[in-house]
């Protein structure tokens, strides 16, 4: 066999693997060791591959910025931000037509300014918003799509882990990954709003029949308290990468660190509190960064086979054009989305994928906007989307099933299909803060 | 013995080795507060008084694998290791016992790939100890590879024990997968 042969195999190898429910990180070890092995008969050149890969893949500078941010991320929601992002979107939109559904969203979009991982957001705002749009008349089953389908925006918005692992795969700037987020990001919530008054106007019976606003108008004062601190950190976070006074690395800890004091400034921290922040932040970041290593190891088997290449020239042969080769990239991740995480499934397709795309003359960047805009649905899918088991976790009301949780959430889905084409089709959406 | 405690009591060496893999979890996250306080250290160090902190960049890159390594027993603890579990979920109910038999193949198969992978950093660590290794430049900053190598055998140890123990608890029934 060709060692071409081989790593084709070797990829329909870590397929079926992960489908039947082996580990992902282990199946992508196996299937690489054995493909090395393989190709070169070499035993021994394997077994140097994998542990040569376990010590170098991510001792990189560049890779502190997953730990960081994943713990700005939890110390945010842990100390009572993300309720405070609520309180200020709702007190701004209280008077629109489904003005609490459009709160939630905008406090998403604040929120996700701060946080790197959507599940933080969709756990934090199934806590804070679902209970109180449920009582002023929202139907259950949409008030848990509202929070599930805007959590996306968590990795959409940065500082966001997806980005940073496209950036890190394809070797583009972090920076320049998060602020080509910040426009698709906008768009979305924005077309979240729109699709909320529409369907509160053309489909009553879905959104529910939430009651007038009888609370009186939140002060400036406390409206200002209340903003400030998550608005100061957002704008130290991204300004400070924009402006150039911060690599990645460093807004991720003087994020944490302005998190931190705002946290000790309220009182609103423990050491109970902090003890879980750390420990949660331990879970994500080992189960993120144990992807990647085992992530390296299959693309050097994958370069060792001339796989890539191999896609590239075939494509091109194929003579596919770019927009059928994008849908078909983009058809695939979204189905993918519906059995596995969005880690795993950009740290498969990604390295196989560029290759063929960049001879192309395409923008790594805007096709790494795409990309984890299509990942991003497939969390909203039955029947394993992510998000919606985290939000289903985090509800305290269990006559919601994942049934409501999943058709509440279709729309937004669909929502998310119609940005991701707006995207794909105006590139300066993403590419115009660059 | 408390025998109106709902889950049974496990036995004293999964016990222990869970403790074990909850210090080595305690060290992996108080290095990541570590990491903070050093990226922020360097931050105000550099902007307000003009002196940089020497060596960040080369201690966040060690320490990172160092973290992982020291905190992926305790996720495998919690069974938080992606996967996808649609099959699973499908045949439960209806064939409980190929399922086991599958999901126990696939550990063993784990087991082997982090055998190989604690197998070939020990020569490594022998390298780095022997030649004294470092990363960084001489004159401004070095730091030594070892402690990368010894987390990794560490960490890999512990994975492999916890592996171990998933396949001793799902047969013996202690936590049903």
């Amino acid at each position: 066999m060709t060692p071409f042969e081989i790593g084709l195999l070797a990829l329909a190898g870590i397929c079926v693997l992960i489908v039947l429910g082996m580990a992902v990180p282990f199946a992508l070890m196996l299937c690489s060791f054995v493909g090395v092995w393989a190709m070169r008969d070499n035993f021994d050149l394997a077994v140097r591959m994998l542990s040569l890969s376990a010590n170098d893949a991510i001792a990189n500078y560049f890779f502190g910025v997953i730990p960081l941010f994943v713990f700005m991320g939890f110390v945010v929601s842990e100390t009572g931000l993300g309720r405070d992002s609520f309180d200020v979107a709702n007190a701004l939109f209280r008077r629109l037509i489904g003005g609490l559904a459009i709160a939630t969203v905008g406090a998403n979009t604040i929120f996700a300014a701060t946080t790197g991982v959507s599940i933080a957001s969709a756990a934090v705002f199934t806590k804070v918003a679902v209970p109180e749009m449920v009582s002023r008349g929202y139907n259950p089953r949409f008030a848990v799509g509202v929070v599930a389908g805007s959590s996306v925006l968590g990795m959409l918005i940065p500082p966001s882990v997806l980005l940073i692992l496209y950036g890190i795969l394809t070797r583009q700037s972090i920076g320049d990954m998060f602020m080509a987020g910040v426009g698709p990001g906008l768009l979305l919530a924005v077309a979240y709003a729109v699709g909320i008054v529409l369907m509160a106007i053309l489909t009553p019976g879905f959104v529910g029949t939430p009651g007038t606003v009888h609370s009186a108008p939140m002060s400036a004062r406390v409206l200002l308290a209340k903003g400030l601190p998550i608005s100061t950190l957002i704008i130290v976070v991204l300004g400070g990468i924009y402006g150039g006074f911060f690599t990645p690395v460093e807004a991720g800890a003087a994020g944490s660190i302005g998190a931190l004091l705002i946290a000790l400034a309220r009182r609103s921290i423990s050491w109970a509190i902090f003890r879980r922040i750390l420990l949660n932040s331990g879970i994500v970041t080992a189960t993120v960064c144990f992807l990647l290593v085992a992530a390296q190891m299959y693309s050097r088997m994958l370069a060792l086979s001339g796989v890539p290449a191999g896609m590239g020239t075939a494509a091109a042969g194929a003579d596919l054009s770019l927009p059928m080769l994008l849908g078909l990239y983009l058809a695939l991740l979204i189905l993918l989305g519906m059995i596995l995480d969005s880690t795993s499934i950009m740290l498969i397709i990604v390295p196989i994928m560029v290759p063929v795309f960049a001879p192309m003359d395409v923008n790594l960047v805007w096709l790494g906007i795409l990309t984890v805009i299509a990942v991003e649905i497939g969390l909203l899918t039955p029947p394993f989307g992510v998000s919606i088991f985290v939000v289903k976790g985090a509800l305290d009301d269990q006559s919601i099933t994942l049934g409501d949780i999943f058709l509440g959430t279709a729309p937004f889905a669909a929502i998310m299909l119609l940005v991701l084409v707006l995207v794909a089709l105006f590139p300066q959406i993403a590419l115009f803060l660059l | 013995m408390a025998p109106d405690r709902d889950p049974p009591e496990e036995p004293l060496p999964l016990r222990l080795l869970d403790m074990a893999t909850q210090s080595l979890n305690l060290v992996g996250s108080v290095l990541i507060f570590g990491l903070v306080v050093l990226v922020g250290a360097d931050i105000v160090g550099r902007n307000l008084f003009s002196r940089p902190l020497m060596g960040v960049a080369e201690i966040v890159s060690l320490s990172i694998v160092i973290i992982v390594f020291l905190q992926i027993p305790h996720v495998a603890r919690m069974g938080r290791i992606s996967r996808s579990e649609a099959v699973e979920v499908f045949l439960s109910r209806r064939a409980p016992r190929l399922v086991a038999v599958v999901n126990t193949v696939f550990d063993l198969l784990a087991i082997l790939m982090v055998v190989a992978v604690v197998w070939g950093t020990w020569p490594l660590l022998q390298r780095s100890l022997n030649l004294g290794e470092y990363v960084g430049a001489i004159g401004s900053f070095t730091a030594p590879t070892w402690p990368v190598r010894v987390a990794i055998l560490v960490g890999g140890s512990f994975l492999i024990l916890q592996l171990l123990a998933q396949i001793w608890r799902r047969w013996t029934g202690i936590a049903p997968r």
